[in-house]
């Protein structure tokens, strides 16, 4: 188990939201030591160093609705994608009042069992599934090649994206970390690498003026993005850690519903089954294919989720690079607030 | 093209205009459909897009057939691939610049509804992705349901120009998939939804192409005369002024130009050009003094069944 070092605290960001355990908590200087072992059950986990930024932010969840009449997009390159890595920060988000789309860009053929078409199918079925769990409103699928986004122009694929943004006037979006560091699937990267100028080109009218000329489907700034690892605890620069304990069982039940690609879905029924048939049974895994699912997920899969969340003080949590566009315009204008004279 | 050469076999009048059959080589299948300018507005409600890839190219080759649909009852919207950073004598910004406000003139002397401007920078039009380009054409042609489109031939082997070559392959693959639901349903999620191009008339650019549909442009003639003269940044639509300024200089004048520059402009149009863009050699023999030709594809379910219809007519026996 390998010993995680990384540096947390806040000076100037927690002066900006405020102390205590409000939605967003900075915590304070110094640097904390973290011993924080990965289970090695998920096998899409990578080693790399973290880096947590000095102005980390705990998101919590709030009351009510305060996100009501906002939009968020989880753009993912396959179907396992959101509920693994993000699952919960999107299930938290949606409770608080967003409307949500999944948005998946490769066509998953060779994926979720059978012949490359069998698979397909599958697959396709598995974002209204992902989608439904989440509470999400609908699953939109891009159909580019799978393994082989890296070929593309992704011009196409952005053009696409920035049609989206404006269309469904997206106001957050999660995704992978484009620095993603040693990330082996062109997929996640590529996805990534379009996602982040589609999401500031869709603000303006110069870029594919056509779709307001033509269709009335005009600019669209996306406010925030929330950018996930591919691994629990994190890669490069995290600045949020958000708190899902309170939707850590949506989260298992959007893995579920991924049912037969990834390292979740239904494997608990099949290691059941398996271990049936061998004579054998893991208690945890309960006496049915529904128990079975559900508790290899929450119990083996998301333990770094919750050793990641033991670091902070909460039962599970998923980490981010946050980016927020408002920095810039509110920085100018408090100065001007502050220090404008009479003529 | 020798005229000699041009052999009309048979003159046919059909209610889709007269049909002249002409030996092989002449024209594509053989048949030359003349489409003869009407009085009333048989295509009102329809809509069609006429692209090109340079500013200019549709006022040589298919203003007078444009203005002509418009007239008839078409609303016609122009589509221009590339910014014509490279077509004048200015800056690029300054070509760009020319080309965008002579481009808005052109389609309003034609009578074009909006002008959509693609700005792919020019002679770099084949380092896009033709996916991409396509894309763009799909959504402008589903948002405006474009039932016939006018564009650059794209198999047209003497084309040296690479911008109206990707321009034509794109549209092309746009007007095969654009009412195909399952390509790019993205756009559904806009509210634009999938429409088919119907017919499509590729515009004859070189002397040599063949051709199936003839348009007489007779009574939009002026319209197209006025529309390439307005076209500076060609060089073509100052080139009467131009001529008359050095003549002047030198004490002359020629009669045929008039007396001021916008006479000289549009008459060195009419006397100088119309034989290569508008008076083809072989429009008299088809009864015509101007005329525009084109590579006609309808594409429409109408057709195929007024094949089978016709195939039924004559095919089909008593039980």
């Amino acid at each position: 188990m390998k010993r995680r070092n990384f540096i947390g605290g806040t000076a100037v960001g927690g002066a900006l939201l405020g102390a205590g355990d409000g939605p967003g908590t900075a915590h304070a200087w110094p640097y904390r030591d973290v011993d924080y072992g990965m289970s090695g059950y998920n096998v899409f986990t990578l080693s790399g160093e973290v880096v947590f930024d000095k102005n980390l932010v705990i998101e919590r969840a709030v009351e009510g609705k305060p996100h009501k009449g906002k939009v968020l997009a989880a753009i993912q390159a396959h179907s396992d994608d959101v509920p693994l890595f993000s699952a919960g920060v999107i299930a938290k988000l949606i409770n608080e009042g967003y409307e949500g789309y999944l948005i998946r860009t490769t066509n998953e053929a060779g994926s979720a069992g059978g012949t490359v078409g069998e698979g397909m199918v599958n697959a396709e079925q598995h974002g209204p599934a992902i989608a439904q769990a989440l509470g999400m409103k609908k699953a939109i699928d891009l159909n580019f090649k799978k393994h082989q986004l890296e070929t593309i122009n992704i011009q196409e694929l952005k053009m696409q994206l920035i049609f989206l943004i404006r269309a469904l006037k997206i106001d957050t979006i999660v995704t992978f970390d484009p620095y993603n560091l040693y990330e082996e699937n062109p997929d996640h990267s590529f996805t990534a690498a379009a996602v982040m100028p589609a999401s500031w080109h869709a603000a303006g009218m110069t870029d594919y003026p056509e779709f307001a000329q033509a269709a009335g489907i005009t600019g669209h700034l996306v406010r925030d993005k929330y950018f996930h690892p591919r691994s629990p605890q994190g890669h490069n620069v995290i600045n949020r850690i958000v708190d899902i304990s309170d939707v850590i069982d949506q989260k298992v039940e959007a893995n579920i519903a991924n049912y037969n690609f990834g390292p979740c879905g239904v494997n608990g029924s099949l290691l059941r089954n398996r271990l049936a048939q061998e004579g054998k049974r893991l208690p945890v895994l309960g006496n049915s294919d529904r128990s079975a699912n559900f508790n290899y997920i929450k119990d083996l899969m998301m333990e770094d989720w919750r050793r990641l969340g033991k670091e902070f003080g909460l039962e599970y949590a998923e980490a981010f690079h946050y980016i927020n566009r408002d920095y810039g315009d509110t920085s100018v204008e408090e100065y001007v607030n502050d220090n404008a004279v009479p003529l | 093209m020798d005229t000699q050469k041009i052999k009309i076999k048979q003159v046919e009048n059909t209610t889709a205009g007269k049909i002249f059959h002409v030996a092989r080589e002449y024209a594509v299948n053989d048949n030359v459909v003349v489409e003869f300018a009407q009085e009333t507005k048989p295509y009102r409600g329809k809509v069609f897009a006429a692209v090109q890839a340079n500013v200019g190219d549709i006022s040589k080759y298919c203003a007078g057939t444009a203005a002509k649909l418009i007239k008839e009852g078409y609303t016609g919207y122009l589509i221009r691939t590339t910014n014509d950073e490279k077509t004048g004598n200015g800056s690029n910004a300054e070509n760009i610049l020319r080309a965008e406000r002579e481009n808005k003139q052109i389609a309003k002397e034609l009578g074009f509804t909006d002008v959509y401007n693609l700005y792919n920078c020019q002679h770099r039009l084949h380092d896009r992705s033709l996916l991409e380009v396509s894309a763009r054409f799909i959504f402008i042609f589903r948002a405006l349901k474009v039932d016939t489109v006018l564009s650059y031939d794209p198999r047209n082997t003497d084309e040296p120009d690479h911008d109206r070559l990707f321009t034509a392959r794109a549209v092309e693959e746009a007007c095969m998939y654009s009412g195909t639901e399952t390509h790019l349903p993205v756009f559904e999620e806009g509210g634009i939804m999938p429409f088919p191009v119907r017919q499509r008339y590729y515009y004859i650019t070189s002397p040599a192409q063949r051709y199936n549909r003839v348009i007489d442009i007779g009574t939009a003639i002026d319209k197209k005369i006025n529309a390439m003269s307005l076209c500076s940044s060609t060089g073509l639509g100052r080139k009467g002024s131009q001529i008359r300024k050095e003549l002047a200089a030198q004490g002359k004048r020629l009669p045929v130009l008039g007396s001021d520059d916008r006479t000289a402009d549009r008459e060195y149009i009419r006397h100088f050009l119309m034989p290569k863009y508008g008076a083809f050699e072989e429009a008299g023999q088809f009864g015509l003094e101007y005329a525009e030709r084109f590579v006609y594809f309808d594409d429409s379910e109408q057709e195929e069944e007024k094949h089978l219809a016709e195939y039924i007519r004559k095919n089909a026996v008593t039980v």
